[in-house]
């Protein structure tokens, strides 16, 4: 419970959290003091009065009438420290404006005390500048990151995995919550300094950094050359390496197959097994996924402090894929035709059964979800929500280019 | 970044100058002119801006009036006054002249 202040900016009445006034004081006679002397002192003061109560308004919004600490903080932050304009010493270092980047929150005086702290991500869809729900941008937004990039990989992703992709977006649609109020676009954003972009901008200075390390062009050309040919020699060799180790396994199976054919029938039986503990390992997946996105958390775990999200994601996708390799592999020799010389045989019966055993369980797990879980019940009731609201997003994309 | 740093007193030298093109194309109040510098070199925040702008009227460069806006209290709304036109007209000239030097020496 915080107190709350009823402040007059210029002739119309705010209300923030007493510490958020408390800081727009000290913010407001810092100025004051550095434009002792001037003879337009009044009249900047109200400017800047003005300016802050313009920037509360659009904050709070119809619904809200308090202003929250990190919200006065952030709008301070916003305003930059007062100068004196020509009436600075000159002597006196100038303060660094803000120029173009996220950076620049003061650097003088009390103005430390009026950085933002870290407010608390969540992930959120974002509408403004969304495509279709606002999926890629609240992700891209979660991350510091373009949008653009997001909705790539998204397109990528979903083209490499068949279909994964699309499913996931799906998914997010109906579960991630949109970001409606400021406060919570604000939150989807979050009011770090510290963005992903500044990161790859400070690493791809620190890679011309060590390039200028090098002698002379000619070295550095060399460097490069060497580089890219040890890549490319890598690549090759990796993508020849498991072509040749599937087939190997794959003839290795087919010539057993052909010598023991009771085991091909305990095969077809086991793989639907297969088929449903890939399916189980898939949902556990998609709901670590979206337990992380939403709170933070990997069923129930929280992952070690200072990983960031990205790479926990980055892990959980990797080992997914680790465990359920074998079974795909398995899945795979048994239904291609051979491709290295080994004798495709007739299975079609299995690969049916397969299906059938795949979409009984699909159904069976739709039933119980749709009956048992209320957060299931309450997505499927937002499904039109969030359809219209893409028809809408894609008429709007329509109309406007 | 390192030039931002080193041009860092230059950029604070044009912001006048930047001030005077963009009041000359129209009339704007002080928002619209933190808008328009946003995206570019010259970023400028309030703290910034409003003594500059009150320097430039009491140096008799722009004034101002009031204006109703459709949401909230009146805006002011800044032009330029005929003395800032003509500093503006000669300040062109000068940063023409000065950036015809600086091409002037890498030609050779």
């Amino acid at each position: 419970m915080n107190k709350v202040v009823t402040v007059n900016l210029n002739g119309t009445a705010y209300q923030l959290e007493e510490s958020g006034y408390d800081a727009l004081r000290a913010y407001l006679d810092e100025a004051a003091a550095k434009l002792a002397g001037n003879p337009d002192r009044d009249e900047i003061m109200s400017d800047i009065e003005q300016a802050v109560a313009d920037k509360l308004r659009t904050l709070l919004g119809p619904y809200k009438n308090v202003a929250a600490t990190a919200q006065v903080q952030a709008i301070i932050a916003e305003m930059g420290p007062v100068e004196a304009g020509a009436e600075m010493p000159p002597n006196e270092p100038p303060p660094r404006e803000k120029a173009g980047g996220a950076g620049g929150a003061g650097a003088t005086g009390n103005a430390q005390s009026t950085v933002p702290p870290e407010a608390a991500k969540r992930l959120y869809r974002l509408y403004d500048g969304a495509m279709i729900c606002g999926v890629c941008n609240g992700i891209a937004a979660y991350f510091n990151l373009d949008p653009t990039i997001i909705r790539l990989v998204f397109v990528i992703a979903g083209m490499l995995t068949g279909g994964i992709g699309l499913v996931a977006y799906i998914i997010m649609a109906v579960v991630v919550p949109a970001a409606g109020t400021a406060a919570e676009k604000e939150a989807a954003r979050g009011a770090t300094n510290w963005t992903a972009q500044e990161f790859i901008r400070r690493a791809r200075a620190g890679y011309y950094e060590g390039m200028k390390g090098f002698p002379d062009r000619e070295a550095q050309r060399a460097w490069k050359r060497k580089f890219r040919e040890d890549m490319r020699d890598w690549r090759r060799s990796f993508r020849w390496q498991t072509r040749w180790g599937g087939c190997a396994g794959q003839s290795h199976w087919h010539s057993y197959w052909a010598e023991h054919p009771f085991m091909e029938t305990g095969w077809g039986i086991a793989l639907p097994f297969l088929t449903l503990f890939n399916a189980v390992l898939a949902i556990g997946f998609i709901i670590a996924v979206i337990s992380l996105l939403t709170n933070g958390t990997l069923i129930g775990q929280t992952p070690p402090a200072g990983m960031p999200v990205w790479l926990t994601l980055v892990l959980l996708l990797l080992a997914y894929n680790f465990i359920v390799w074998p079974i795909k592999a398995a899945r795979h020799v048994f239904y291609r035709h051979g491709i290295c010389g080994a004798r495709p045989g007739p299975r079609v019966f299995v690969s049916l059964w397969d299906t059938f055993v795949w979409i009984a369980f699909v159904c069976v797990l739709l039933w119980l979800a749709l009956h048992h879980l209320p957060q299931v019940q309450e997505a499927v009731r937002n499904i039109p929500a969030v359809f219209h609201d893409a028809k809408e997003g894609i008429n709007d994309w329509w109309t406007h280019h | 970044m390192i030039l931002d740093d080193k041009f860092a007193p230059i950029r604070k030298g044009l912001l006048e100058f930047i001030l005077l093109k963009i009041i000359a194309v129209e009339k704007v109040y002080a928002a619209d002119i933190l808008k328009q510098l946003s995206s570019t070199e010259f970023a400028t925040q309030e703290g910034t801006l409003y003594p500059l702008l009150s320097k430039m009227r009491r140096e008799e460069l722009l004034d101002y009036d009031w204006k109703e806006s459709e949401a909230g209290p009146p805006r002011k709304y800044y032009e330029l006054t005929a003395k800032g036109r003509a500093q503006l007209k000669e300040t062109s000239e000068y940063w023409q002249k000065i950036n015809e030097t600086v091409k002037q020496f890498s030609q050779k």
